[in-house]
Parts: C-alpha cells; sequence; structure tokens
C-alpha cells in the first residue's frame, strides 16, 4: 500500500510534512455543484477555502460553478455538493444523473466532498417529504438515508477515524431530518462525540476511495483545515505542506471548549 | 363585565406589573414577559385585544420593522384622530407575546400597525382578520429554526386561502416568487416591483419546483429584470406600484422622490410597500411620503450613538440578504463588525459565508461579539485586514473618527442599549 491509498483507506495517521514544492503555478481546478440548489447553508465556503489554501501554496486555483443543465467538467480535481431544501435536493439529483459527470469523477478517483443534502445525494437512496417518498441518489457511497425520529440541529464534535493530534477533532453545525445507515461498502469518517450524526449510532459520514460524505456544516472545511488539506491531497496525490493560521487553531479551541462545556451543563 | 373581559384585564395588569419589574432590573424593555404573563394568563388575550380594530400587518425576513415604522408614520398625521388613536409594536417585538404587550399599552386604539415575524402571519390572518397585509421578502435566516423558507411560504398561502374573503388584501413584493405564490391565496393583490436584487434563496419554482428563469434589467430598454417559471404558468406579476432609480411610481402613475431619511436602495423598496399600504388604509401618497420622512432610525437601524469618545453609527443585518444590503452602506475606513449565535441570531453562523466581506478589502475591520472568531477565519480567507476584539465595548473604544458598525441582532440590542438609543 502507497501512502495515498493508506491516507485514502484512512490508515495512515497524520499526514506529514512531506514536501509539494515544483508544482508552482499547478492548475488546479475545483467544482462547486449547483450552488442554487445545495447552497443553503454556507457550504459554498468549503470552495473559498480550498481555494485559498491552494493559492497560499503557490498552486493555480480554478472554481467552476456548475449550475442544473450545465455538463460538469471533467477537468475537476475536487468536486463540491453541500445542503439545501427537500425540493432542491430530488431536482438536484435528478440533474447529476441526466449529467453522469460526477459518476466518472469519481471513477477516476477525484475528490468528492459532499455535504448534508449533497451526502444524501450521493448515497444509494433517500427519502423526502412527510410521505416518504424514496428517491435513488448516485450510489456513489454505499448509504441509505430515511427521515429520522426528530431533525438533528446543533453542534457536533465528532474523531476523526485513523486520525491523532489535535486535528482528529472534527467540530461543525449540523441539521438535518434524515438518518444516515452505512452500508458494508463504507467506512465512517469520524465517531460523534457530541451530537447526532448518521443515525445516533455513533458514526458521522461516511467514506468510500476518495468520496466522503459528512453532515457538518460550518462549512465543515473553514472550521476543519485538516480535513479541507487531506481532500486536497486526494485529489492531487502527493502530501501538502501545513500551512500555520493561528485564528483557526484559536476558532477550533474556542469551539471544542464551548461546545463541551454547554454538552457538560445540558447532562 | 363579562368573564372574558376580567381575565384580560386581570392578565393586562399582570403583565404591566412583570414589565415594570423587567425594565427597573434593566434586564429589556418589558414588552416581552409582559406578553408572556398576559398569554399565560388568558390564552386568548391576543384574539381579544386584536378585536374590533382596523389592523395592517408587516412580514417578511428582512425590512419588517423599517417597514412598519413607515407604515405608521405615514398613517398616524391623517389616521390618528379619526379612528382613536394608533398602536404600533414599535420595538420590533413581533412575536405572539410582543404583539400582545404592544396591543396592551393602547387597548382603545382604533389603529394597530404589526410587524408580525413570519411564524406569527397565519395566527394574526386567523384572529385579528387584518385589513391589509404587506409581504415584503423571503430569505434564508436562523435555519436552525426555520429549517425550509418554502414551509413559511406554504403557511401563509394556507392561511390566505383558509380566510378567503375575509381575508386581508395583500400588498406583495412581485420581485420575490415564494412571495407572490404565498400571496396569489389572497382576495386581491397589490403588487410592487420593489426592484429587489437578491437572488440567492429563489432558484425553483414554489408552485412546481422546476426552475425558474430570471433575466437581467435591460438598460438599452429599458426594461427591469423579470422572472417566471420554465415548466408551469407562476411569473413575475406586473407592479402595481413600482422602484425605478430611486423613485417611487404609484398606482395613478405619479412619480415620488421618496427623500426619505434612512439610507439605501432597499429602504425605497419597503417605503414603496408602505405606500401601497397606507393607500389601501385611507392615506393618499403625498401625506403617506411626508410622514415615511420623519422616519429616521427606526428601533435604533441607523442610529448614530455615542460611546465614549466614540461616534459610531449602528446598522442590523440578520443574514446574507440583509448583509448585502448594509454592507455597501458602510463608507467609514474602519468598520465594525458584531456576530453572535444566540437563538435570535441563529445559532449557526455558516452563512458567514454566504456574505461577501471580500469587498472589505482595504478597509480597516475590527471582528467583535460572540462569535468573532468565526468571524476573523472568515476574513483571514477574505484577505481582509482585521483585529479581533470580541468584547462590544472595547471594540468601540476610541475610535477618533466615526465608524459604521454592523452587528446581528444581539450584539445590535446591546449596541442600542450601550448607546441609548
Amino acid at each position: 500500500m502507497n501512502d495515498r491509498e493508506r491516507l485514502m483507506s484512512g490508515e495512515l495517521v497524520e499526514a506529514r510534512p512531506s514536501t509539494s514544492s515544483g508544482r508552482m503555478g499547478q492548475r488546479v481546478e475545483v467544482v462547486l455543484i449547483y450552488q442554487s440548489l445545495l447552497g443553503l447553508y454556507g457550504d459554498r465556503g468549503n470552495a473559498t477555502v480550498l481555494i485559498k489554501r491552494l493559492a497560499w501554496r503557490g498552486y493555480e486555483p480554478v472554481l467552476t460553478l456548475v449550475e442544473p443543465g450545465d455538463p460538469l467538467p471533467d477537468s475537476g480535481h475536487v468536486y463540491l455538493l453541500g445542503g439545501g431544501e427537500d425540493a432542491a435536493q430530488v431536482s438536484a439529483v435528478r440533474a447529476l444523473k441526466a449529467d453522469g459527470g460526477l459518476q466518472r469523477a469519481a471513477d477516476r478517483g477525484a475528490a468528492i466532498l459532499a455535504v448534508c443534502a449533497g451526502y444524501q445525494i450521493v448515497g444509494n437512496t433517500f427519502t423526502v417529504g412527510y410521505r416518504d417518498e424514496v428517491i435513488s441518489g448516485l450510489g456513489l457511497l454505499d448509504v441509505n438515508t430515511t427521515r429520522g425520529p426528530a431533525r438533528a440541529v446543533g453542534e457536533i464534535i465528532s474523531r476523526w477515524k485513523g486520525r491523532a493530534g489535535r486535528d482528529r477533532w472534527i467540530t461543525g453545525f449540523e441539521n438535518h431530518g434524515g438518518y444516515t445507515r452505512l452500508g458494508p461498502g463504507v467506512t465512517p469518517l469520524a465517531a460523534v462525540e457530541i451530537g447526532v450524526g448518521n443515525c445516533n449510532d455513533g458514526t458521522e459520514g461516511a467514506v468510500a476511495g476518495t468520496v466522503i460524505g459528512t453532515y457538518p456544516h460550518g462549512p465543515i472545511l473553514a472550521r476543519n483545515p485538516a480535513l479541507a488539506d487531506h481532500i486536497l491531497e486526494l485529489a492531487l496525490g502527493h502530501e501538502l505542506e501545513p500551512l500555520a493560521h493561528p485564528e483557526i487553531n484559536k476558532l477550533r479551541r474556542q469551539r471544542l471548549a464551548r461546545v463541551r462545556r454547554s454538552y457538560a451543563r445540558s447532562r | 363585565m363579562s368573564i372574558a373581559t376580567v381575565r384580560l384585564s386581570a392578565a393586562t395588569l399582570a403583565g404591566r406589573a412583570v414589565g415594570a419589574a423587567s425594565r427597573l432590573t434593566r434586564r429589556g424593555t418589558g414588552a416581552s414577559i409582559r406578553g408572556k404573563v398576559m398569554l399565560k394568563i388568558d390564552p386568548d388575550a391576543l384574539a381579544k385585544l386584536l378585536a374590533g380594530k382596523r389592523i395592517a400587518v408587516v412580514s417578511g425576513t428582512n425590512g419588517k420593522t423599517t417597514t412598519t415604522h413607515f407604515l405608521a408614520a405615514a398613517l398616524r398625521t391623517s389616521l390618528e384622530l379619526r379612528d382613536g388613536g394608533l398602536v404600533h409594536n414599535a420595538d420590533g417585538a413581533n412575536l405572539h407575546h410582543g404583539l400582545a404587550s404592544a396591543l396592551s399599552q393602547h387597548p382603545d386604539a382604533g389603529v394597530a400597525i404589526l410587524e408580525c415575524d413570519e411564524r406569527v402571519v397565519s395566527d394574526v390572518i386567523r384572529l385579528g382578520q387584518p385589513e391589509v397585509l404587506v409581504l415584503l421578502n423571503f430569505s434564508r435566516d436562523q435555519l436552525d429554526r426555520h429549517h425550509e423558507i418554502k414551509g413559511l411560504g406554504r403557511s401563509w398561502r394556507t392561511a390566505l386561502a383558509d380566510a378567503g374573503p375575509s381575508g386581508p388584501i395583500v400588498v406583495a413584493n412581485a420581485d420575490e416568487p415564494l412571495v407572490v405564490w404565498a400571496a396569489l391565496a389572497a382576495k386581491q393583490v397589490v403588487w410592487v416591483d420593489t426592484a429587489s436584487t437578491w437572488r440567492q434563496d429563489s432558484s425553483q419554482c414554489p408552485e412546481c419546483d422546476a426552475s425558474l428563469i430570471r433575466t437581467q434589467p435591460d438598460p438599452a430598454s429599458g426594461l427591469g429584470s423579470d422572472w417566471y417559471c420554465s415548466s408551469c404558468e407562476l411569473a413575475r406579476p406586473k407592479g402595481d406600484y413600482r422602484v425605478e432609480s430611486g423613485t417611487i411610481i404609484d398606482r395613478a402613475q405619479q412619480v415620488w422622490d421618496p427623500q426619505l431619511s434612512v439610507p439605501g436602495v432597499f429602504n425605497v423598496s419597503n417605503a414603496a410597500c408602505a405606500l401601497a399600504a397606507a393607500e389601501l388604509m385611507g392615506v393618499e401618497p403625498r401625506a403617506a411620503l411626508s410622514g415615511m420622512r420623519t422616519v429616521s432610525s427606526p428601533a435604533g437601524r441607523f442610529a448614530t450613538a455615542r460611546f465614549g469618545k466614540t461616534t459610531a453609527r449602528l446598522l442590523l443585518a440578520k443574514n446574507p440578504a440583509g448583509w448585502a444590503e448594509a454592507l455597501p452602506l458602510a463608507q467609514t475606513q474602519t468598520v465594525i463588525l458584531a456576530i453572535d449565535s444566540a437563538a435570535a441570531d441563529g445559532r449557526d453562523v455558516s452563512w458567514l459565508w454566504d456574505v461577501d466581506y471580500e469587498r472589505l478589502a482595504g478597509r480597516s475591520v475590527i471582528a467583535t461579539g460572540r462569535r468573532a472568531q468565526d468571524l476573523a477565519v472568515r476574513l483571514r480567507y477574505a484577505d481582509v485586514e482585521y483585529r479581533c476584539i470580541p468584547d462590544l465595548a472595547a471594540a468601540l473604544a476610541d475610535h477618533p473618527e466615526p465608524v459604521d458598525v454592523i452587528a446581528t441582532y444581539t450584539p445590535f440590542q446591546r449596541l442600542r442599549r450601550m448607546g441609548r438609543v
């Protein structure tokens, strides 16, 4: 197993600062999918974060916005989906099936981060509305989503599988009515410390190859820069030098402490 | 005295007592707690207080408070004497208990001008049979509580359909598809072409979920922006009133230069809606506008306040649509941005990433409030220079030049108390 495969399987414990120099000016394309349908919860920030983290390292990032009816580019390195309302989610999955580009992206090993409604869309099936109409998803992740007993709304802290150190905490804000159950074809992204996660079963998110599904907004990559870099590493196939950002570390410490404190108080 | 009246009186008295206590202990204006106690003692208090009044209601995500102030000012001079006074929830307390509280302060008023939270509109239509309902706009706001804005639109539509011929005449923003869809259930609608530009929260047809087609304004032909459904019949109605280049054109095609005392093109849109509502209530545009021009800092919005040596103008922005309006107004070199995530602000601050803070590049920004650090990270990614000073008083201290402050709801209310505006 090479580093990349170990990284993908979650076995690699921590991304070490090996080198990524000599790639200055390399074009890296981030594709933000259907912002008009899946842009309700600020998840476009994930694109902002990736683009900046690439630029700060000397890459030449390109942000491509795709709306329903536009073909997804086959040149993307990272594809991003975010959260949205039921009706928007159904329109989005219909358009993505008609396009077929996301399936091709997954097949060739591009990185895909799908958040909330986007996560449900890349799964096998999900339900919408109070009549629980079953909609088939893109099948990129072996997960199925049905309406949960109560909407999961609040801060969430989870522990990233296979990670050590302070980067292992994933912090965000979940807001979803669907509960997602994982099939044998995926591994959970993280273990829940505080919050609901997939379906109150202690797991959060799902990973298969270079496809990651997860619930938290925040946006998740703004609050968890190590996860942002992990996705870029999946997309680029090599490790990246870490970036020092004291303000992000401070935000992480603050969020983790405040959320744990208010959780302890509520017990 | 009937039992019902006795109970309402007892409720009003008890509410007044706790309201006074709340003010004395400086915990708040007393409005909210006063109403809560009243509704506890008499659950029918709101219906009783609404009974027998001429009522106009204003709702929508942004602009409720200012529009309600416009409408109250427009009506006050003309209707006050004729209809036994006017009651207005001027402080912006717009849930059931806030409405009950305001109404109980002037139980004999003949006219009530009420801003209502989006979730309260259906109840007020049912309980109060308002004469006029102004529906301004819908955008994402406090998604941790509301989840889906379409559900709110549906509740308005249902309430209007249920009210039938006894329901209100609706004044509706023709630029907002969800507002239009909800308003179409009313017995009569006056459409206002508000020339509003926020598009991010309406890409799908509320009727059939197909995508909406939008066209941009065309300066050459003079045609404004338009929208229509790609599949069904839903389309932008023709405005009875229009906003054009900062002027308001009324239904008689008379052009008015609003000359408002509050800034922002969005406030011209709000004024156009208030003008339409005032006409329905029986006040002609000239008189209505002269009243509206007296509105300068509705519930502290756009107010200039002193904080020690600092002179600051206070702007409220509660969601991405509100920020898109407020950011261009902030003109000072130093800009203070106050962010919180209390219940009234929305507990999820992910929306910070839907706001174009990049436009502040080159200015000196101070991030403050309990979620200042979230804003700091956002500004870092926007390449905007900032200092992070979470404490509000410290952030406001010692600015030699006037500063513009944009705040979410909770810090905005704190700043009003600190600056006494």
